[in-house]
């Protein structure tokens, strides 16, 4: 398979190469060349070729070594390989990782001469986000917006059907819950937390009503329909 | 390892990716191929038709960026290119019918064919190892048969027989490889292919010649004949070849010699001596027979190799000779649809200023020949003087001749003339910038409607007047309210060809200086052409010489005065040796020169003169006045005003800076009697050198330290006086080290090992964060080999919370190199041409790095993957709540941050970013082979309106509930009444 060095190289040179070979396996994630573009393969930087129409390619004259092969590809996503050129013009190639220890090589050997598989096609580009109007319901905002709105209709129904005892415990609690929240949002944490605390003793007359007016509002409106 | 790292990456909600959309409104892309080697015929551009009946031409040149490129006749647009490598120069082309093949590399080691319309790769084959490679002076080193196989002559004594296999069918090596024997061409007859060498003997060559069977590569004669060629331009021996006959010819001793070429080589040479001539020219159509000799007054004559083999005058270009009215004549041979030759001759009128073309057409007139002359507005001062030229005609009738011209010029401008008509110019001088600069433009400024001394009536008058726009006024306003749209970080910039900046300000000048003497303003939201200025060579225009931009500097903003100028220093190198500096002083928005009144008008910049060649040039920030500062240490200024001087001297105690004399890095500062002083020396020991060293990129800071998730602060080492300096050691290793430019001290040195005894490392300094790239090839005791990107950011005194106040402490301040660093090493998968990063208005937004890859791509990485902090285990709460993300060895490329996309942006050299009005963006330009603009937005676009921001939505919504409250108002208080009532 290696393809030795013809005779007057032979003479010139004075280190031992060998011809590294291989070829590109089309598949559907790159089917021809035209779609690879120009693209060049490597031995560690140093020693390189074109990959050519056919799909394969030959890195001349590589001195014994081990080499990181990678495929320097634009838009498409290959393996390193590990190839160890040995002394007696033997190529080893073994499946690599970047970053990886090189050594101690992996146990198992791959084919040669080499086959490259296009892993993928490099995304470039994301979807624009578009105005839609599922993906807008799945919004935890408005999934939010929802429900407030639901209770805000469901609500004067609801205070209806409990018994008077329970409205005004409910009540009650509202009105300390949005007392603690005006304080809260007011700075004064101390006041908001020890009204949480001592369960509103002394409910105030503009927050029970902020509460209440809603259901009052919205009351008609469903008696409408 | 790539997974776990992309599925972090889309974690982080790192990624603002580019829409499809945004391609080309965001960017743009220009791709050149170079400018031609119009030097050597084997490299310099042709013209090729491909076809028989519906012929498709094509024009093929090898470039000085070592591209080989076809491109179209008809528009100018490259239809193929292939970049070669560094180490591989292209040597020489030749084209045959459907393939074009090139040699390359040292002697002509690599053959390769490539599809001649669109560049595909049919072989790549190695004829000799490159460094077995001799350097070679070749004329027609490959010889393409009917049959598409390949005779190639390399290293200068070898022919290779290359079938369509790629196989070698025969090679031949000449038995004398000495350096005195240097083949340099092939010509090939039906009956032998013949190497002509031209072989050194005392003073002078000899004529060398051997004869190789075409079906074994057996020499069947190898014969000298003497001759006295002395190696002076038009020596080389052109070859002709008239279907079975050829015939070498060459001039000696003013006459034409010449011998038939036959396979036992027995003929005589015969001299053709009927007047003096003074060079023999091959145009291109020495296979067809063709050649151009000069007479010693530089009168053209064309000679022809008959069929019979009779070898005779044919032509005689009259007015050809030498006169001080016209530049000197070019000639060029080409063919029209069925193959007929026609030679050209083109000069340039100095008296009338147009270039004058001649077309001789052997054949036609019915073997008579027929000359068609005509001239066309060829613009010197825009594009300097015609190079060399390359021609193809057209014959629509009888006695009718179109000529098509292919102009290479001085300033690497491609022209293409059908007749008098110029069809497209190509600007390839853009693939050699060497300097590039982005200048602001100025705000619109509303003009004023009316006068200020109106009258009452004139106003009432007025208003009426105006009064008759409301209604549209008001329909446009409504209109715009409810549905207009808002530019956007991602929005077009409007090409109306007006000078003024859009509203983010996105639209700038770039000034790029490139290395064929033309200075360029580019538009960098569209990448047209602004203006261009050829910079005029001066006193060395008459010898010849070249600019080499040294230094380029914005001196005034638009902000800052009217008008906004800038200041390109250059080295010029004559043709006789000699290097001085040129000061050139302009506007940026329209080129005027802006050096002296009496120049301004003129179409070239004139410079002014300095003698010997400026050591460094530098921008003084106050004044804004340029220094440079020749050997013996005198400082020149400009503008060479007094009020300059008086500032310069009271500024001078902070004037330092840097200079590099060999291998001596030395720090001067500004005496009050405005001369250099040296006062430190860094001197590197005779086994180093220094590579380079890098001003850091200036910038606003906007925090001056780094809180962390424990509430401590690390107070970043802000040292504005710090430049990065790379060395090389002869042991092997590469030094990278951080300087303070006025003590002279080092903060921060780092040794890497070399690769293969280069040090190619790439690096950049912003702010307290330094970033580099380099190859490790030592993997036996470290991990494994490849690059490293390495992030190193430097914090003041030893630990959080120690302040030293490093932004404005003096260099002599004793805490001046109390600073601690982190430092992490990355694996990265590929190679690296430049480095940048993004700049911002404010220095807000973080800082993603930009690196332009050895793919072909501009790629951004974010900040936080190179956070030197990374934590090497499982992330605490507190490294949470600062946002660090965990250590990985491999720093993927992310597809999404690829700036660049699906588009190629070869051979990058320079990366420059600018800020724009929007502190959320950044502007990138990569100029290399090609040019490269995009936005980037490193933290999103936080200060702008999305793009999907849909107006017309809330409008809606606001609205649709304004008329919900208008209805259910009355029903609501109705109801209430009733409940009044009836509760």
């Amino acid at each position: 398979m290696l393809h030795r060095l013809l005779s007057f190289m032979a003479l010139l040179s004075l280190v031992w190469a060998v011809d590294v070979s291989g070829r590109i396996r089309w598949n559907d994630a790159c089917p021809n060349f035209e779609a690879l573009g120009p693209t060049r393969v490597t031995l560690d930087r140093q020693y390189s070729a074109n990959i050519i129409r056919n799909g394969t390619f030959t890195i001349y004259d590589v001195p014994e070594g081990v080499y990181i092969f990678s495929v320097l590809s634009h838009d498409f996503v290959f393996d390193e390989m590990r190839v160890d050129v040995l002394a007696d013009s033997l190529v080893e190639v073994r499946p690599y990782a970047l970053a990886t220890r090189l050594n101690p090589p992996a146990p198992r050997l791959l084919s040669y001469p080499m086959m490259l598989f296009p892993r993928s096609r490099n995304a470039y580009f994301v979807q624009p986000e578009s105005f839609d109007i599922t993906s807008m319901l799945k919004s935890p905002m408005i999934l939010m917006m929802l429900v407030t709105g639901g209770l805000v209709l469901g609500m004067p129904y609801l205070m209806k059907n409990m018994d008077p005892e329970q409205l005004e415990e409910f009540k009650e609690q509202q009105a300390r819950m949005a007392k603690m929240q005006s304080a809260m949002t007011s700075g004064d944490f101390k006041s908001g937390l020890s009204a949480l605390m001592t369960g509103g003793e002394e409910p105030e007359a503009g927050p029970s009503k902020a509460i209440a007016s809603p259901p009052t509002k919205a009351k008609g409106k469903p008696k409408k329909k | 390892m790539r997974l776990l790292n992309a599925a972090l990456l889309a974690l982080c909600g790192l990624v603002s990716a580019l829409t499809e959309a945004d391609v080309g409104v965001v960017d743009w892309h220009k791709q050149f191929v170079g400018v031609p080697l119009s030097a050597s015929p084997a490299t310099a551009p042709v013209f090729h038709r491909v076809g028989q009946k519906a012929t498709r031409s094509v024009i093929l040149t090898a470039t000085e960026a070592n591209v080989l490129a076809g491109l179209n006749p008809v528009n100018g647009s490259i239809d193929w290119r292939h970049v070669f490598e560094e180490d591989d120069p292209i040597l020489a082309f030749t084209k045959h019918g459907d393939v074009a093949v090139s040699l390359s590399g040292p002697g002509g080691a690599t053959l390769r064919v490539f599809d001649v319309l669109n560049g595909d790769l049919f072989i790549e084959k190695r004829l000799h190892r490159p460094d077995a490679g001799q350097p070679v002076k070749v004329t027609a080193p490959i010889i393409i048969t009917e049959d598409f196989e390949f005779i190639t002559l390399t290293n200068g004594h070898t022919v290779t027989y290359v079938t369509r296999d790629a196989e070698s069918k025969w090679t031949w090596t000449a038995e004398d490889q000495g350096s005195l024997v240097m083949y340099t061409q092939l010509v090939s007859t039906p009956a032998a292919f013949y190497v002509v060498a031209l072989a050194k003997s005392y003073a002078s060559y000899t004529l060398h010649v051997t004869a190789l069977d075409r079906d074994t590569g057996a020499v069947l004669a190898s014969s000298d004949f003497a001759s006295n060629i002395y190696d002076e331009p038009g020596v080389d021996p052109v070859a002709l070849v008239n279907k079975g006959t050829a015939r070498i010819a060459w001039y000696e001793s003013n006459g034409i010699k010449s011998f038939a070429l036959s396979p036992k080589l027995d003929d005589k040479p015969t001299i053709l001596k009927d007047v003096n001539y003074k060079q023999v020219m091959d145009v291109g159509l020495a296979a067809s027979g063709y050649l151009v000799a000069l007479k010693t007054d530089s009168t053209a004559r064309v000679f022809r190799l008959e069929e019979n083999g009779t070898f005779g005058r044919v032509w005689e270009f009259d007015g050809s000779a030498s006169n001080s009215r016209n530049s000197p004549s070019k000639y060029a041979g080409g063919f029209d649809k069925a193959g007929q030759p026609y030679i050209t001759r083109l000069y340039f009128s100095l008296a009338f200023k147009f270039a004058s073309a001649e077309i001789y057409s052997p054949y036609l007139s019915n073997g008579k020949g027929l000359v068609t002359g005509y001239s066309f507005p060829f613009e010197t001062q825009n594009h300097g003087i015609i190079d060399q030229i390359a021609i193809d005609a057209a014959n629509p009738s009888e006695m009718r001749v179109i000529g098509r011209i292919f102009l290479t010029t001085s300033t690497g401008a491609l022209q293409l003339w059908q007749h008098d008509k110029l069809q497209w110019t190509r600007e390839e001088s853009l693939s050699t910038i060497a300097l590039a600069e982005f200048v602001e433009l100025p705000e619109k400024v509303v003009s004023l409607s009316h006068h200020a001394d109106e009258t009452y009536v004139d106003r009432v008058l007025r208003h009426i007047s105006d009064a008759q726009n409301l209604p549209r006024f008001l329909a446009y306003f409504a209109r715009r309210f409810a549905t207009g749209s808002y530019a956007s970080a991602s929005s077009a910039v409007l090409q109306d060809g007006s000078l003024w900046r859009d509203t983010f300000g996105f639209k700038q000048i770039i000034l790029a200086a490139t290395r064929h003497g033309k200075l360029f303003a580019l538009d960098s939201s569209s990448g047209d052409i602004i203006w261009s200025k050829m910079l005029d060579l001066g006193w060395a225009a008459e010898i010849g010489g070249a600019h080499a931009p040294f230094k380029l500097f914005v001196t005034q903003t638009v902000n800052e005065g009217n008008p906004p100028e800038a200041v390109l220093v250059t080295h010029r190198t004559s043709s006789n040796g000699i290097t001085d500096t040129v000061v050139f002083n302009f506007n940026t928005l329209n080129g005027q020169d802006m050096g002296n009144q009496a120049t301004r008008a003129a179409p070239m910049l004139k410079g002014i003169d300095i003698e010997d060649k400026a050591l460094g040039a530098f921008l003084e920030d106050r004044t804004r006045a340029v220094l440079t500062l020749d050997k013996n240490l005198k400082i020149h200024r400009f503008p060479q005003a007094e009020a300059t001087d008086k500032l310069l001297k009271n500024a001078s105690h902070t004037l330092h800076f840097p200079v590099q004399t060999g291998n001596t890095l030395a720090g001067y500062r500004i005496t009050e009697q405005l001369e250099a002083e040296r006062i430190w020396a860094f001197t590197l020991t005779e086994y180093e050198q220094i590579l380079e060293f890098i001003p850091a990129t200036r910038g606003p800071v906007a925090s001056y330290g780094k809180v962390l998730g424990d509430r401590t602060t690390l107070y970043k080492y802000l040292n504005p006086r710090l430049f990065v300096l790379l060395t090389q050691a002869a042991t092997g290793t590469c030094g990278i080290s951080l300087i303070d430019a006025v003590k002279g001290a080092e903060v921060y040195r780092a040794t890497v090992p070399a690769n293969a005894g280069a040090c190619d490392i790439k690096a950049t300094f912003a702010e307290n964060w330094l970033v580099y790239h380099h190859y490790d090839e030592e993997f036996t005791t470290g991990q494994t080999k490849g690059y490293r990107l390495v992030s190193v950011e430097f914090y003041e005194g030893q630990g959080v919370d120690d302040k030293t106040s490093s932004s404005d402490m003096s260099a002599f301040d004793k805490d001046l190199t109390n600073l601690h660093y982190y430092e992490q090493t990355y694996v990265f998968p590929h190679g690296v041409t430049a480095m940048a990063t993004t700049t911002t208005k404010f220095g807000i937004t973080s800082k993603d790095l930009i690196v332009a890859l050895e793919t072909d791509k501009i790629q951004a990485i974010p900040r936080r993957l190179l956070n030197p902090r990374r934590p090497n285990r499982k992330l605490t709460t507190e490294e949470q709540e600062e946002g660090l993300i965990p250590y990985d060895a491999l720093l993927g490329i992310d597809p999404r941050r690829t700036l660049s996309h699906q588009q190629r942006v070869a051979q990058v050299a320079l990366l420059k970013a600018s800020p724009t009005l929007l502190e959320s963006t950044s502007l990138v330009f990569a100029a290399g082979l090609d040019l490269f603009v995009t936005r980037v937005a490193p933290s999103r676009t936080f200060d702008v309106l999305n793009e999907n921001f849909n107006k017309v939505q809330l409008v809606g919504i606001v609205a649709a509930l304004g008329l919900a409250i208008v209805i259910t108002r009355p029903i609501v208080r109705n109801k209430k009444l009733r409940e009044r009532w009836y509760a």
